[in-house]
């Protein structure tokens, strides 16, 4: 049969045959291979033109965003001022009920070289990795909330699981009401950060803010996740389907902050 | 060697656009469908042969810098490196009319498989049409208006004379 064809065909059918099998063989087996270290050596090539492809699209932007930093530099200062008072007061009365003060976060800021995944990104590529102390299970976080957690990390760079991964969840609780759940991705029917395994006896409203609840010892308490943004009834009757807003504008990220998870944090002084 | 060297460009340059200025726009819900168009670009140029070869490379890249599915999207570039570089020999592959179509079934399939992935509820095939429409109208409609710009500049064909057999040199 391959005798009939012309050479050049015979050549590209040949190699369609090897690509297609190779493919096929990879979908196979490809989740027994290495494929964090293949990700690290693509991440360790990649980065440095990841770098300068950003230099200009950061510059313009960092302009921009100068001006606007200053102005919000001012007012949470005006507002740390007021919630200093607060909390040496909070300290206060915790002492009284002999239960632990709260620790101040320690961030590392770092800047994100890639996003990846289609069709919305589900991972991200941070410039720092083990050269800056960032270990596996870190938490990222803009400073309007949560982004995601470290999930691989190598010399200089690492590699973030987004909340946007369906593989992801997050141990949350509702701030005003400590109603219990977890934050999840899904991208059936449409993508959507949800808050689930809320029971209908739990009241959830639109606008409620929900925080990392520390439960699962992942994430560090109280980093905001999402706003409620619709509440309704899961297709499966048993609860609620709670739809949220993300916090940190997942679609904008260009610097992130490193948190060092929970069980990391318990050693820190 | 050549062709080898530009290859390798060529896959760093998709990669590199696809994690930087083009995620910004998928984060908004815009795909543009970089890894395709690239896919039917080059097997226009060069022929199945080298589409395939392309196709493969370029999904190969792009598997690994996801988490999940190593080969997934090896498999459905190189079927369509491989069916567009068929198709050059046949097409008038300077007319953009050509150009569209070809963008936006390639995109369209390529998305439909990428999808199918993470596809576990029929009730969400709507929002999944939605999806793959507007990236391969988008996709069909940018592309096209690039190849269009790219020839009015280099102001020769992009692909050759169209009796020249696609990467074929006489």
């Amino acid at each position: 049969m391959g005798g009939l064809l012309p050479p050049a065909e015979r050549r590209s059918s040949a190699l369609l045959a090897l690509y297609v099998a190779l493919s096929m063989l990879l979908l196979m087996i490809g989740d027994r291979l290495p494929q964090p270290t293949l990700r690290g050596v693509g991440a360790t090539l990649f980065a440095p033109l990841d770098r300068v492809v950003l230099v200009t699209d950061r510059v313009a932007a960092a302009w921009r965003e100068n001006r606007e930093l200053h102005t919000r530099l001012t007012r949470l200062e005006l507002e740390n001022a007021r919630l200093r008072g607060v909390g040496s007061e909070n300290d206060r009365l915790r002492d009284r009920l002999h239960l632990p003060r709260y620790q101040s976060l320690s961030l590392t800021p770092v800047e994100v070289l890639a996003l990846t995944g289609e069709p919305i990104p589900a991972a991200a590529t941070l410039s720092a990795g083990r050269d800056l102390g960032i270990e596996v299970g870190d938490a990222v976080v803009t400073s309007a909330g949560l982004v995601g957690r470290t999930s691989e990390v190598y010399g200089s760079s690492s590699r973030v699981v987004l909340l946007t991964d369906p593989n992801s969840a997050v141990a949350c609780e509702v701030e005003s009401t400590g109603v219990l759940g977890l934050a999840k991705f899904t991208t059936t029917p449409r993508p959507a950060l949800l808050f689930t395994s809320v029971p209908f006896s739990d009241t959830v409203a639109v606008g409620q803010r929900v925080i990392s609840s520390g439960l699962s010892r992942r994430y560090p308490r109280g980093i905001p996740v999402g706003t409620v943004r619709a509440v309704g009834r899961d297709p499966s009757g048993l609860v609620q389907r709670i739809e949220l807003e993300p916090a940190a504008r997942l679609s904008r990220l260009r610097h992130v902050f490193v948190v060092p998870g929970p069980e990391r944090d318990e050693g820190r002084p | 060697m050549k062709g080898t060297t530009a290859l390798i460009l060529a896959i760093v340059v998709v990669l590199l656009l696809r994690s930087t200025a083009l995620s910004a726009f998928a984060a908004r819900g815009i795909v543009l469908d970089a890894l395709a168009f690239a896919t039917v670009l080059w097997a226009l140029r060069h022929g199945a042969s080298w589409g395939s070869s392309f196709g493969f490379a370029l999904g190969l890249f792009a598997d690994l810098d996801a988490a999940h599915w190593l080969g997934r999207h090896a498999l459905a570039l190189t079927l369509l490196g491989y069916a567009v570089g068929r198709l050059a020999s046949i097409l008038v592959r300077e007319s953009s009319r050509t150009q569209f179509v070809l963008i936006f079934f390639a995109t369209a399939a390529h998305q439909t498989w990428a999808v199918a992935f993470e596809f576990s509820n029929w009730s969400a095939w709507p929002h999944v049409l939605a999806r793959v429409a507007l990236a391969s109208i988008s996709s069909a409609v940018l592309g096209t208006a690039i190849l269009w710009a790219a020839r009015r500049l280099s102001g020769q064909p992009l692909f050759g004379h169209a009796s020249v057999q696609p990467g074929r040199i006489y």
